[in-house]
């Protein structure tokens, strides 16, 4: 196993864990509730007695957050063992390829999330050139879609730490 | 026994405490929306339980079991924030103020403290 490694520095042993996965799947969790949460926190502020200027978030700001939501939703719900599963026989045909296209699916409506609401956010409130309690609107979408796609990150990577350690232990 | 007589009084102690914040910071400012921590950190528990009862964490092999443990985490972590994030947004938005909301998230954090304390120290009793 050392003697097939691609970097110079070996990979901390901690990442092998079940617990290190564990605790991924939590700050998944966690991150993107803080990411749906500024969202609300915009259009509920948009919608109280604080909001002194007459922008208010419409549907077109929830667009990008919806999309992010679905595309994470996507994503993780591949089978992860699918992606590689040309390469044994038993498995039918073209499987691999099915699921690269879902996953390819899935990475397009994140991106064009996270896409959508920095198009929103210029086109919304830096053009007309709002000061800051409304553009905060713009700035929280950005913030909840980067905090979903990487919940994302956080998710497909202590999932693929888990495929490690079954690995391991079959050996 | 893991949980003496003692750890048990203190945590409920710290819960009667938690919740005594929380009454606090709806009663004293007249803005009963602070009660909604105490629902949050109620139910912060109960995608783990209910989605480790139907998994079983015995069979390696299956992944299939798994997802559905994930997904119960994925939701407590989910809770979890959202009993931080509640009182901020609300008081952002000027529905209820700032001391209201830190009474609220110091209470609200002990409560859900003793929840998970309990919950350990049960299980620790169940390895035996």
């Amino acid at each position: 196993m050392s003697s097939s490694r691609l970097f110079r520095f070996p990979k901390p042993e901690w990442l092998n864990s079940p617990n290190t996965r564990t605790a991924g799947v939590y700050l998944a969790g966690a991150l993107f509730s803080l990411g749906f949460f500024f969202f609300i926190d915009a259009s509920t502020y948009s919608k109280s007695n604080k909001n002194g200027g007459d922008v208010h978030i419409k549907f077109v700001d929830w667009v990008p957050g919806i999309c992010s939501a679905l595309g994470m939703l996507v994503i993780n719900s591949i089978e992860k063992t699918r992606l590689s599963a040309d390469s044994y026989s038993y498995s039918g045909t073209g499987v691999a390829w099915k699921a690269r296209l879902v996953l390819f699916l899935g990475f397009a409506l994140m991106a064009g999330g996270l896409a959508g609401s920095v198009a929103v956010l210029v086109l919304k409130y830096i053009v007309p050139q709002y000061s800051f309690p409304t553009l905060y609107f713009g700035v929280a979408n950005v913030i909840a879609n980067g905090l979903i796609m990487l919940s994302s990150v956080v998710l497909w990577v202590s999932q693929n730490i888990e495929d490690d350690y079954t690995y391991n232990l079959a050996l | 026994m893991a949980a003496g007589l003692k750890t048990i009084i203190a945590l409920s102690f710290v819960l009667a405490i938690g919740f005594l914040l929380v009454i606090l910071s709806s009663a004293l400012f007249q803005s009963y929306l602070t009660l909604l921590v105490v629902a949050t950190y109620c139910i912060a528990p109960l995608p783990n339980w209910i989605c480790g009862r139907c998994a079983n964490p015995d069979d390696f092999m299956e992944s299939a079991g798994s997802a559905i443990v994930d997904f119960g985490r994925f939701c407590t972590g989910f809770l979890v924030v959202m009993g931080v994030a509640l009182p901020a947004l609300l008081a952002h938005c000027g529905l209820i103020q700032i001391p209201a909301m830190v009474m609220s998230i110091i209470g609200g954090l002990l409560i859900y403290g003793t929840i998970i304390s309990f919950t350990m120290f049960f299980q620790e009793e169940q390895d035996f």
